[in-house]
């Protein structure tokens, strides 16, 4: 994560390629330039030239969309089209997106801003945007064949409106939504108050959950699971392949989180209390906000919590269903636990050579094997969990990440500050001697109704 | 003692015209050994003397020293099968015929006596044969063909051995390859069903997952045990064939490999089925009846033709003898021969169209055994290079997936045990390819199925 917060990796595409084709010479004029990113690391914020001014988003291993002003008009310019995704170091996936990525970049414009988006279709099918959450005429509302006539392949629609509310938004398909969001299609969106001391913060994050299910050793993901899904992204990343968010200590920070997938998640974060502040219908009084640990985002809903970064360190921000902070990983596989296995290796390596005991002791053993020997895993597959911290093994993967609270960082550094430094005293620690009896409850109680096998850890040995 | 001259002068006219019909040095076995060369490296050996049997024995000693392979284990089996030893001395029995067919029948003395108060009658005759003096010249030239067509069928006798032992031999083979793969696949089913056990132990599994891993184990046993039969099975019958006890065989661990190539078609087609030995020793037979025939139609009428000297007394004991010739044949007069002539004109005809039905069934053999081995160099060539790289690949990217605990390590037994069938299905083509190679090289010697014998 060293080349986190790189310069803005954009490259821009003279003209609009197939659009060319098939807009009006006159239209084509009119079409703003596309910009297009290459890389999947959070991109510095885009503060604004023009128009309005506010307190730019980042948005987590994504960009912000630049924009022309075309007569008090913002126009953006967004291509739907076949993209390839790092979803973390050594995996690779083949989504569809927007100008370049997927998610596509966020639109960020202020209340009141008038706003034209031309969206050109180079999928191999019809699509269309829906803005999600935003008060829109009906005619621009983006429902294939309910609100407009799907965008063919090849073609150009332009989206006209005003950003009349501030919040933070969606966008994504509303044409073949199952196969165009199972393949990544969608974006965030921004609206930022009119005012900027309006709720100020000091630093503003966004992203999407989104899920795949990635066979291992393949690369698109199958666009007709359900549930079972086997990658639980955040902006399409996975642990360890996600940005941590760098805060300074007292920062004020906000975080919004918008759910694409198809089951809800319950964000959870370590180390601070933090309110819902926002969802995708508007602001919560401050009256009714209540303090939380983990909000619950529901599908199809977005979430701005905020908090004060006052506890410095490095603190999880995860999703709490356990399976979300896992890479791909077999459902099927029997629970191996407590099944002592070293002493069949030999017979059972006569039929198959590369054959190892797993399992017995957990599965954090994954992660040690991994260190220990390389285990070839099938082609473009993340182990099912791994990530380092400074003391080990954190044994994550998926909705995962850290909230960096560091002192004295400058404003508008989001650089990765490296390990937390632990003061002295502050760290658990080994005890070393005899331990005290732990008081127990009394044999005079009632024995338990079943008999309850305890398993007791048996540790490394034979591995 | 006129008549004696005669018959002298007639005895060896006929022995110039028949030849000189005595014991060969080498009892023909030279013929066979000469057409068992064409077709065969190894040698034969018909060991007669207890230097000759001792020889033999040291050489099978000899070949026991290095693990058997195809040709070594042909080799054994030519020197140390006694039912060829036996078919060897069908030679014998065929030359004797010869040398007895050049013989003359031995001359009749007949005596007459009788006596009545001093009154005698005395006839007394020495006759011979006259007519064997015709026919002896032609029984030898048949018994002569008959000979030759019994060292075509002890050559046969050879290569049908050779045959049959490359047959056993890569059977056996096969057949420790497929024994050796079930015993892995048995033991480690035995180590996964013994984890099942576990599993259920330790409370992860239950009845029903550990019934179903076990029913693995369980076939597992009978494959292994059909494969140690199938194994005993394939090695007493090499052992039958070499003569030696099963704990004197030790056979190379593996098939030969599969060929680069494989030989055209048309080495095989046209005239490839005149060389077979079988329908020669029938061409020669349908000779000796053509013969036989002629022969039967040139005696038809007389079947015994006897002269010799004879003396006669009849009266008083002191009268002189009368001399004469008797002179004795048999009269047609109700067998007219023509159902000998019949007789050897149908056997004739039986063996001429059998002959011809030979040279059919050896054209459409060959045609068969090149296609049997054709196909089962592909069908063995694609197991090679297509079916079982593809198990194994399976087996690979499932060893992956285990590895990052996608797949179940019971998910990955049930695929290595898929990947040893394909191996073993592998050998068993391989089998077939080596067997069909043997019946095709078979099949331009002699039918397969002892024909000719
Ligand atoms: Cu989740």
């Amino acid at each position: 994560m060293n080349d986190f917060l790189s310069r803005r990796n954009f490259f821009k595409l003279a003209g609009a390629g197939i659009a060319a084709s098939t807009v009006s010479k006159v239209a084509m004029a009119a079409l703003p330039e596309i910009v297009s990113a290459e890389s999947a690391n959070t991109q510095t914020p885009l503060h604004p030239d023009t128009g309005r001014p506010y307190n730019p988003v980042v948005t987590l291993n994504g960009w912000s969309l630049p924009w022309r002003m075309n007569n008090g008009v913002k126009e953006f310019h967004l291509v739907a089209e076949p993209v390839v995704r790092e979803i973390a170091p050594g995996m690779k996936a083949h989504l569809w997106g927007y100008n370049g990525q997927s998610p596509g970049p966020t639109i960020e414009v202020v209340e009141g801003d008038k706003v034209r988006i031309f969206v050109t279709n180079r999928l191999p099918e019809v699509t269309s945007v829906h803005w999600h959450g935003q008060p829109v005429p009906n005619g621009m509302d983006g429902v294939s064949g309910l609100t407009q006539p799907a965008i063919a392949p090849g073609k150009t629609f332009v989206y006209e409106f005003e950003a009349k509310r501030a919040g933070s938004f969606m966008y994504h398909p509303h044409a073949d939504e199952m196969t165009q969001m199972a393949m990544g299609l969608m974006g965030s969106w921004v609206t930022h108050p009119k005012n900027p001391k309006f709720m100020p913060v000091d630093r503003d994050f966004i992203f999407l959950l989104n899920a795949y299910d990635i066979d291992p050793g393949s690369y698109t993901p199958k666009i007709n699971t359900m549930l079972d899904f086997n990658l639980w992204t955040w902006n399409s990343r996975a642990f360890p392949g996600i940005d941590p968010l760098v805060v300074r200590k007292n920062d004020r920070v906000r975080i919004r989180v918008g759910n694409l997938t198809m089951t809800n998640h319950p964000i959870h974060l370590h180390g601070h209390e933090f309110q819902v502040t926002g969802t995708d219908g508007g602001w919560v009084p401050p009256t009714a906000r209540w303090p939380e640990v983990t909000t619950d985002i529901g599908v199809g809903q977005m979430r701005a919590i905020e908090f004060v970064a006052n506890n410095p360190g490095d603190w999880a921000f995860h999703c709490h269903k356990s399976h979300h902070t896992m890479n791909a990983m077999g459902h099927q596989v029997p629970t191996l636990l407590g099944v002592q296995q070293g002493d069949l290796v030999d017979k059972i390596s006569n039929l198959v050579p590369d054959y190892m005991a797993m399992g017995e002791t957990g599965m954090a053993e994954m992660s040690d094997m991994a260190a220990m020997m390389p285990m070839p895993l099938p082609e473009n597959t993340l182990p099912m969990m791994t990530g380092k911290g400074q003391f080990g093994d954190v044994n994550m993967g998926g909705m995962f990440s850290t909230l960096k609270v560091r002192e004295g960082l400058a404003k508008g550094d989001y650089k990765d500050p490296g390990h937390y430094q632990f003061p002295k005293g502050t760290l658990a620690y080994e005890f070393v001697g005899d331990a005290p009896e732990p008081p127990r409850q009394s044999a005079t109680d009632e024995k338990a109704a079943v008999e309850v096998q305890v398993r007791k850890p048996t540790g490394h040995a034979g591995h | 003692m006129k008549f004696f001259r005669i018959m002298l002068t007639c005895v060896s006219v006929s022995l110039a015209l028949g030849g000189c019909a005595t014991f060969s040095q080498d009892g023909g076995f030279d013929g066979v050994k000469k057409t068992s060369a064409e077709h065969i490296k190894q040698e034969i050996v018909w060991s007669k003397t207890e230097a000759e049997q001792k020889a033999v024995a040291d050489r099978v000693a000899e070949l026991l020293k290095t693990p058997l392979n195809a040709d070594s284990a042909v080799q054994l089996a030519l020197l140390n099968n006694k039912d060829l030893q036996a078919s060897f001395y069908q030679l014998g029995i065929s030359e004797a015929d010869v040398v007895q067919a050049g013989r003359l029948p031995n001359p009749k003395f007949s005596m007459l006596y009788a006596r009545n108060d001093g009154d005698y009658k005395i006839e007394q005759a020495l006759t011979f044969n006259i007519f064997s003096l015709v026919t002896m010249p032609k029984m030898l030239e048949i018994e002569r063909s008959n000979f030759e067509k019994t060292k075509r069928s002890v050559a046969l006798d050879v290569l049908n051995l050779a045959h049959e032992t490359r047959l056993a031999y890569f059977n056996a083979v096969a057949a420790n390859e497929r024994l050796s793969y079930s015993e892995q696949v048995k033991e480690s089913a035995e180590a996964s069903a013994e984890l099942a056990n576990r599993m259920v132990k330790a409370g992860n599994w239950n009845a029903l997952e550990q019934a179903t891993e076990q029913s693995f184990y369980a076939e597992a046993i009978v494959e292994y045990a059909n494969s140690k039969n199938q194994q005993t099975s394939a090695h007493e019958a090499l052992s039958r064939l070499l003569a030696l006890p099963l704990d004197q065989l030790v056979l190379e661990k593996r098939l030969p490999d599969l060929p680069q190539t494989i030989d055209e078609l048309h080495a095989y087609e046209k005239t490839a089925f005149e060389q077979r030995l079988d329908l020669q020793a029938m061409r020669l037979e349908t000779q000796a009846l053509a013969k036989q025939l002629g022969l039967t139609k040139t005696t038809r009428f007389i079947n015994v033709l006897e002269i010799g000297p004879a003396r006669v007394l009849e009266g008083r004991r002191g009268d002189p003898y009368k001399k004469g010739v008797d002179i004795s044949f048999e009269l047609p007069l109700f067998d007219w021969g023509s159902a000998k002539v019949a007789k050897a004109e149908a056997t004739y005809m039986q063996a001429v169209n059998r002959t011809a039905q030979l040279a059919i069934n050896a054209q459409s053999e060959i045609r068969e055994a090149y296609s049997r081995y054709q196909t089962n160099y592909e069908v063995a060539k694609h197991y090679r290079d297509e079916i079982v790289p593809l198990r194994k690949k399976v087996l690979q990217e499932n060893q992956l997936r285990y590895n990052g605990m996608l797949i179940s390590p019971f998910e990955l037994f049930a695929n290595a045990r898929a990947q040893v069938a394909s191996v073993n299905s592998y050998i068993a083509t391989l089998n077939e390819f080596w067997l069909a190679e043997t019946a095709l090289q078979m099949s331009l010697i002699g039918s397969a199925s002892k024909e000719g014998k």
